[in-house]
């Protein structure tokens, strides 16, 4: 619960009572349930001292005088996901932070929700203004332990620097990260464009099952392939991993590789991804390289 | 544990001695990577090539059960280089001329023809530990299920409290509790010696003090273990028995043994939240709600109580544990009638000393680690700070005795079991999840491809296993994980119980089997 | 429409993670780790993930049964409980308090280990109660 003592931009702040940014946010959120505009809103609520995700309806109106735009950042979008694919027809209201609104423009693109059906209310917070390496889960990088930095890799690490490692001595760092994997799957789990019903991951030609770690390094470029023109770079993957897999680093390389491809950048908006080949007509063209 | 999850990863040194942590307290390896990040360093004793093991400055696969030795040995080179806290075990302890005297003779080579470790491994691995402080030992049921459990664990003590760690942030001795409340049914009496906040039942005071809380006269002599309920049931003497949520089919040792003696009862009750090998010899079976469906605490293996929430309505007639227990009970006419879990708990407090100061308002979602003994008391992170609970910390001189059954020319193989990173125990709960059914479908034995070889073994292949007690058929696992002249089994899988196999000895004070040692004997299925 | 996210601890091993029940309806439909809280920090082994799975599987008990013409069928709770209660009286007046044995459960919340313990002592009269820490 340490985090909460740093000091945190508005509308996150907690010193010093409601800001009036969260006193317009929630007006705004009373104002759509009321009216309709939407059926429930996803946000977050503190819960005997810790910001859980919460979901607002209009049979509670009262209650969104708690709402918070929460310090810990769950993926509300994947709750959005989930609920969308039970009963499309809900219309959802979400706290979106850059990386939430991110994630909600590949959602549409992959036609797993539908914009028409979904109201934002927009939290600036990452890139954070206060920290070049900020995450928003974390405004102060945490800085790794020396022996990580000398023979595994640095979690704040930009591809550029990564890429000066000799490729040998890349080769090394890399296989010392996968070795520690317990295959937990939270990096699929937690991610918010992850949503295939069948999963690479659990293909049993391609990854062999039982053992820890997953096969090295399969595993993780496997998925490192799928992350290619879907990861937003939320973050939310590397925060959940048990044991510090800097694998933000590996999916923006990946993106960076989609980007020098195809001239496309993921999340940006909501426009036809290279790898979304729907119709007869593939609507992003190759670029020469 | 003696200390705190959190607190591991700012140890300078850990010692995994027994413990497979990154399969089974996964949450826990975290921290151990956390602090080898840091530079800590890292020292594994584990006779199988363990995945912790591939980040070890140094790792011993010592011989099965020979953890006495290994340990005395390392006190043996740390007395000698005197790497010994001195201060500490003048002013904190006692018992330690005794503790030298025995572990003078563990000498290197004497440990090497017990243990295999090679003299050099044997003085790094004590040089690692005692001058990098805090070190922080953990261990699992690699130490305790053995006939030594309780020498290992009191060995576990020795050399902790020899380099001053026990009462110290980031050290002590950590015992990684296998299932969620151990700890918790420990702590809440679900002994036969003690009642809650372990007050022995055969102190007059304690018995008076329960006889009047609870309005009845209570028995004063110490009941039978669950390893003693196996004979008396088989002589007659226990003619009914109450199994809540557990499954002993198939986690106790000798099936085949503890199949006869529940078949011998009279009355077998259970209460489960799914159909078990144990459930089908039952008289009546009581349907019990799951640990979404109810409220109360767990206490976890660093003493913290936390709290479970109803998320859902129990499945179809199923009834909180506590009601069922309470229905029972009031039929048996002694009435129990609570309105809710915290009913029980605030009477449960009230007798339970280390937990006197907590209430379901203060638990929040943190919890409260024990002892904490009043409502201003804020927890205890790590046990014994400035003095041990009994005074002085006691050395233990302690010899080694070799496993119950050793190999021999008719069962050649050393045969452990333990537990699959995917599957939980008897895999009651885990099989009947789709996705870690998918990890893992069924048993296996695990076989060092230099043994394979000679059996004409692939990987896959069926094998036959089989000791004094029993046998079975499971798919070889050929790997490098294991020694020559080893072998590994999981204990989830009914369909190859691994408990048909394994040595019903235990230890004369701890009552604890000797899972993780017998001697075995493999072929190719026919 | 009902989304709920209610707070609680993982069931398998002894860490003691804080988890995040999903509930849509009604109905349970996943698990996520707590970010705040202490002991996992938003993080959970593979079983922590799947807690959910357990519980919704068909194959739950979902009524108290009994054993009749050598066959466990289903039962109401009355008659369960008081077959059992008088099969257990008999026994006691019989045999004595000593030839009952309880396992109370590492499984279960302190409460019920709790009355448990309190159940063998008080209502049967011995203190033939253990549980599988020793397994």
């Amino acid at each position: 619960m340490e985090e909460q003592m740093k000091e945190w931009p508005e509308p996150f702040s907690t010193t010093g009572g409601k800001t009036s940014m969260l006193v317009t946010m929630q007006e705004q959120v009373k104002e759509w349930l009321d009216q309709d505009k939407v059926d429930l809103f996803l946000g977050y609520k503190m819960v005997q001292k810790h910001p859980l995700p919460h979901c607002f309806t209009k049979d509670n109106l009262d209650e969104v005088d708690e709402l918070i735009a929460g310090q810990a950042r769950y993926s509300l979008e994947k709750i959005a996901t989930k609920i969308a694919a039970e009963r499309p027809e809900i219309k959802i209201g979400l706290l979106a932070r850059d990386c939430n609104q991110r994630a909600l423009n590949v959602l549409y693109v992959w036609n797993q929700l539908n914009p028409d059906n979904l109201e934002t209310i927009n939290v600036n917070c990452c890139p954070s203004k206060l920290k070049e390496h900020g995450d928003c889960s974390y405004l102060e990088p945490e800085q790794v332990g020396s022996f990580k930095k000398m023979i595994g890799i640095d979690n704040i690490i930009e591809v550029k620097a990564a890429e000066e490692f000799s490729q040998e001595d890349r080769f090394n760092r890399w296989m010392y990260e996968f070795q520690k994997c317990l295959k937990c799957y939270g990096c699929r789990n937690i991610c918010p464009v992850c949503f295939c019903e069948e999963c690479s991951l659990e293909h049993t030609d391609l990854i062999a099952t039982g053992s820890i770690p997953p096969e090295v390094p399969i595993f993780h470029l496997v998925r490192a392939v799928h992350m290619g023109g879907r990861c937003i770079d939320c973050g939310l993957c590397e925060d959940t991993c048990p044991v510090d897999i800097p694998l933000r680093l590996l999916y923006r390389k990946v993106n960076e590789t989609v980007e020098d491809v195809f001239g496309y950048v993921t999340g940006t908006n909501a426009d036809q991804s290279p790898f979304n080949l729907l119709g007869d007509e593939v609507t992003l063209k190759i670029k020469p390289i | 544990m003696t200390n705190s999850i959190a607190e591991i990863e700012d140890a300078a040194c850990i010692f995994v001695i027994g413990t497979n942590t990154t399969e089974n307290h996964p949450l826990i390896a975290r921290r151990v990577f956390r602090a080898k990040e840091k530079g800590a360093k890292l020292i594994v004793a584990d006779p199988r090539n363990i995945q912790l093991a591939r980040f070890a400055d140094i790792h011993v696969r010592h011989r099965l059960g020979s953890d006495v030795a290994l340990l005395n040995g390392m006190m043996h080179v740390i007395i000698k280089n005197d790497w010994h806290a001195k201060s500490y075990i003048d002013e904190r302890t006692e018992g330690f001329d005794e503790l030298k005297k025995v572990v003078e003779t563990y000498t290197p080579d004497k440990v090497e023809a017990i243990s295999g470790i090679a003299q050099g491994d044997l003085e790094r691995m004590a040089e690692l530990y005692a001058t990098n402080s805090p070190a922080a030992l953990l261990y699992a049921m690699g130490i305790t299920q053995h006939t030594t459990g309780v020498d290992n664990v009191k060995s576990c003590c020795n050399i902790a409290m020899l380099c001053g760690n026990v009462g110290v942030r980031s050290g002590g001795v950590n015992p990684l509790r296998g299932q969620n409340n151990v700890q918790g049914a420990c702590d809440m009496g679900g002994l036969p010696n003690v009642f809650p906040a372990y007050q022995p039942v055969t102190v007059e005071a304690n018995n008076e003090k329960f006889s009047k809380a609870w309005g009845k006269k209570l028995p004063d002599q110490i009941g039978y273990t669950i390893t003693d309920m196996i004979p008396a049931m088989l002589n007659g003497k226990l003619k009914a028995l109450y199994v809540i949520g557990e499954n002993p089919m198939m986690s106790d040792p000798d099936q085949n043994h503890i199949n006869k003696a529940l078949e011998k009862l009279e009355l077998l009750i259970c209460q489960d939240i799914f159909q078990t090998e144990t459930t089908q010899k039952a008289d009546v079976v009581f349907a019990a709600a799951s640990v979404a469906e109810k409220e109360g605490t767990f206490t976890n293996t660093e003493r913290r109580c936390v709290k479970v929430n109803i998320a859902i309505d129990p499945v179809g007639n199923a009834l909180a544990d506590w009601e069922i227990i309470s229905k029972l009970s009031t039929a048996m006419g002694y009435k129990m009638s609570y309105e809710n879990s915290e009913e029980i708990f605030n009477e449960m407090t009230s007798v339970t000393p280390s937990y006197g100061g907590m209430t379901y308002e203060r638990l929040g979602l943190d919890g409260l680690q024990w002892p904490c003994p009043n409502s201003e008391h804020p927890g205890t992170p790590f046990l014994h700070k400035e003095q041990f609970t009994r005074g002085k910390g006691m050395f233990h001189a302690i010899e080694y005795l070799d496993p119950d059954e050793m190999p021999d020319d008719k069962y050649p193989y050393f045969l452990t079991t333990g537990r699959n990173f995917a599957h939980f125990h008897t895999g009651t709960m885990t099989r009947a999840s789709a996705h870690l059914h998918a990890e893992q479908k069924t048993g296996y034995v695990e076989l060092n491809p230099e043994d394979a070889n000679k059996l004409a073994v692939q990987d896959g292949d069926m094998v036959l296993l089989s000791t004094r007690r029993g046998e079975m058929k499971t798919p070889a696992r050929v790997t490098s994980k294991v020694k020559p002249g080893v072998l590994f089994v999981p204990f989830h899988f009914a369909e190859c119980p691994a408990n048909i196999l394994t040595n019903p000895a235990f230890d004369p004070i701890a009552k604890i089997p000797e899972f993780k040692v017998c001697a075995a004997k493999i072929e190719k299925a026919p | 429409m009902d989304y709920k996210i209610i707070p609680s601890i993982c069931s398998y091993c002894g860490c003691g993670c804080g988890v995040l029940f999903q509930v849509f309806d009604g109905k349970l439909v996943g698990t996520l780790p707590m970010k705040t809280h202490l002991v996992n920090e938003g993080k959970l082994c593979i079983k922590g993930w799947n807690l959910h799975e357990h519980v919704v599987s068909d194959k739950r008990l979902k009524s108290p049964m009994l054993k009749k013409d050598g066959n466990l069928q289903e039962t109401t709770w009355d008659e369960a409980i008081q077959t059992t209660a008088d099969k257990l009286k008999a026994i006691i007046q019989k045999h004595g308090p000593d030839s009952v044995g309880v396992l109370a459960s590492a499984k279960v919340t302190n409460e019920e280990n709790y009355l448990a313990q309190k159940f063998t002592r008080a209502a049967i009269g011995t203190n033939n109660v253990d549980h599988c820490a020793r397994l």
